[in-house]
């Protein structure tokens, strides 16, 4: 997952915690080896490389094919799988390279979920083109990692990956503590929301931006423009039933940019956003 | 911190959405199309085979069933059903001639006088033979292999499997098969463990495997060389088989995956063909007499098999190569491939077919026996022990059909062509000793999960 990931659980049994870790784990692992772009061997590699041929994928990475169409429609195209190809010209590496409009227009016609051709379960990603699970597959994790680990398990459980996380319910001693890192100082914390039970997301930029000639590009792309997205908050988190939903409702917030928070309100959802 | 009590319509749609996706049972990365972790349908292939060799030799048809059900988690068990009827003729061993010959047909059983010797009857040719009971002859014309035309054979198996996970990556499997024939009844067991590491791109296997055969050839296994026309038959005869593989299997790149395989068998008991028989020539060509064949009691073979399986995009290479020997002096390569491609599509598929095979022959394969000389320890006469030069040219076209239908179908041309097949002695000369073969299989299937 490439950040740190911890599983908190309510009790007093050192084999019991042992054991929940290990499934959370475990799933955890499983995700990251299936659908991880940076493995050779993963679905997402196979498709990203099928050349234009269909690929029939089974019922898991269908349901993540369908949940991405679903977010496709629902945010009028601004969210989209198929925005990965992007982050060959936009690298947050800390070399604050810009790159020339032209070279993202270039791009462009590479872009776009309404390319791909989805049959279930085929799928056809034309050549060039690439997708990626990347704003989902954490929050997917959390929420697949919880209710594997919850399964005859009673406790309170936590299950936190990189600071997306969910929770089954609040511990008897009263509801989870959860900081928000402040933009820019890492692990000091600025908030302290408490958790009962669901899941929290959060998106930004405290970790990941480019700032040239005074100006702070995010690490949120908006694939319309094939720009990052201005205006919009240092950081977003929501809390909703699940982990993915709340990644995808602060991801959609920080693709709104300016409007992130009235986008937020407007959808009736609980909401910390850092500016 | 805002809380609103009414959630907006994208909010709702993503609440469905996400319902959706949680309540997908997740499933381990393998490869797409592969079984998932969950409970699968059983999945039935049933098939029927039709196989006909020229010249009026065997052919063959037979249906065949088989069940598989993956019961998740990698727990698969299979069944298989097989029901074989053959037919038709079967080489009998001897060499063509220049005159008319007459056989009996393996049937027959000899009668004997009480005291236990056989009762015989000259035949007009001068001939001492065994009177046989049920006594069936044929007659092959001048020129002509011998073919033994009453040749029926069927055949009833079964085999079940089981395999599933153990101890962290490992697989553990073992399988039974019972098989029954008219003069054969075969029980073989097997088991294996297989270790994946490597994450899972790299999977050492061993299998164990024992069978046991029991032979019952109407009216007794033949003492081996005896005289064919006195029938001079023992009982029953037994064969066991001990073998092992060893097993490497790599994905060497996303889309190459390859295997290497080292099989080791031995053996033992009655290895001799009860209906092989021998011409026994002079020195002029001509048949003096017939010897029923024998070949050593024990049999040790080796092969190591190398495939690989390329798949570029949805086209599917598959190229091996098998090297065997084994201590009856028979050195055999194999070279096949086969690629099989979309065509009209996703739902039909064709994949066209090649190998080529070669082998050496055993030391103690003849065309005949000498009439003149001692006869050596061990002799055979089975065109399957000659040298000989194999090519299979085939086709399969598959067709996916709605609900998880599969419909096959194959079509296979053999061609067997022995190296040696003639005789300068005059009374062989301008025959054909050990005639190509040539034969035609044609198996249509049909797969049905439910």
């Amino acid at each position: 997952m490439a950040s740190p990931c911890e599983v908190l659980i309510e009790t007093a049994d050192a084999a019991t915690a042992a054991r929940i870790g290990g499934i959370a784990a475990g799933e955890a692992a499983r995700i990251e080896r299936k659908f991880s772009r940076y493995r050779v061997d993963s679905v997402v590699t196979l498709l990203n490389e099928s050349r234009g041929r269909p690929v029939a994928v089974d019922d898991e990475t269908a349901a993540l094919i369908a949940f991405a169409k679903h977010c496709h429609e629902l945010s009028g195209g601004a969210f989209d799988v198929t925005s990965g190809v992007l982050r060959k010209l936009w690298r947050f590496d800390g070399t604050n390279r810009v790159p020339s409009a032209a070279e993202v227009e270039a791009l462009r016609p590479l872009i776009g979920f309404g390319r791909l051709t989805w049959t279930p379960p085929r799928l056809t990603v034309p050549e060039g083109m690439e997708i990626d699970f990347g704003g989902i597959g954490k929050e997917y994790a959390v929420d697949r990692a919880l209710a594997l680990a919850t399964q005859g398990f009673a406790g309170a459980v936590l299950v936190n990956f990189g600071g997306d996380l969910a929770a089954n319910r609040a511990p008897a001693t009263g509801p989870w503590a959860v900081g928000v890192e402040r933009p820019g100082t890492d692990r000091e914390a600025r908030l302290v929301l408490d958790l009962k039970g669901g899941g929290l997301a959060t998106s930004g930029d405290t970790r990941r931006f480019i700032e040239r000639d005074g100006v702070r590009y995010g690490h949120i792309l908006d694939v319309r423009t094939g720009w990052p997205v201005q205006g919009a908050p240092r950081s977003v988190t929501v809390a909703a039933g699940t982990c993915v939903e709340a990644g995808l409702l602060a991801t959609l917030a920080m693709l709104e940019g300016a409007g992130a928070e009235e986008f937020l309100e407007g959808q009736g959802v609980t909401h910390w956003c850092l500016r | 911190m805002q809380l609103k009590t009414t959630p907006g319509a994208l909010r709702l749609g993503l609440m469905a959405a996400s319902c959706s996706l949680l309540g997908t049972p997740a499933v381990a990365q393998t490869t797409p199309d592969t079984p998932t972790d969950d409970e699968q349908p059983w999945q039935f292939d049933t098939g029927l085979l039709y196989y006909k060799e020229n010249d009026g030799r065997v052919n063959s048809s037979e249906p065949l069933v088989t069940l598989r059900k993956d019961f998740g988690e990698e727990h698969v068990f299979g069944f298989g059903f097989e029901y074989a009827t053959l037919s038709g003729g079967s080489a009998n061993g001897a060499l063509p001639a220049k005159k008319l010959q007459t056989f009996a047909t393996a049937s027959g059983v000899r009668l004997n006088n009480t005291d236990g010797t056989p009762i015989t009857y000259t035949t007009p040719s001068g001939q001492t033979v065994a009177q046989l009971q049920t006594l069936t002859l044929y007659q092959i014309n001048p020129g002509f292999l011998p073919v033994d035309p009453n040749y029926h054979e069927q055949r009833i198996a079964m085999d079940a499997s089981w395999s599933q996970p153990f101890a962290g990556a490992n697989h553990v499997s073992t399988g039974l098969r019972l098989s029954h024939e008219l003069d054969d009844f075969l029980s073989a067991v097997n088991a294996g463990i297989s270790h994946d590491f490597n994450q899972r791109k790299t999977t050492i296997g061993l299998v164990a495997n024992f069978q046991h055969e029991s032979l019952k050839p109407p009216g007794g296994a033949p003492v081996p060389l005896s005289d064919y026309r006195l029938s001079d038959k023992g009982g029953d005869r037994t064969k066991n088989t001990k073998g092992g593989m060893l097993s490497l299997t790599q994905l060497v790149l996303p889309d190459w995956n390859l295997q290497l395989n080292y099989v080791f068998d031995k053996q033992d008991g009655y290895l001799t063909d009860p209906y092989k028989i021998l011409s026994v020539i002079d020195s002029a060509g001509l048949t003096t007499d017939y010897i029923f064949e024998k070949r050593p009691d024990s049999r040790t073979q080796k092969a190591v098999f190398l495939d690989n399986r390329i798949a570029i995009a949805r086209t599917v290479l598959d190229l091996s190569f098998r090297h065997g020997s084994d201590d009856w002096g028979i050195r055999a390569n194999t070279i096949e491939g086969s690629l099989r491609f979309n065509i009209y599509g996703e739902d039909i598929y064709l994949e066209p077919h090649l190998r080529w095979y070669h082998q050496s022959a055993a030391s103690f394969y003849r065309l005949y026996a000498d009439a003149a000389g001692p006869l050596p320890a061990y002799i055979s006469p089975d065109t399957r022990l000659a040298e000989f030069t194999a090519q299979t040219l085939g086709v399969k076209c598959g067709f996916l059909l709605q609900d998880r239908n599969e419909v096959t179908l194959r079509l296979e041309l053999y061609k067997q062509d022995p190296t040696v097949h003639t005789s300068s002695l005059a009374g062989l000369s301008g025959l054909d000793l050990n005639p190509s073969l040539r034969s035609f299989m044609f198996q249509i299937g049909w797969r049905h999960g439910f």
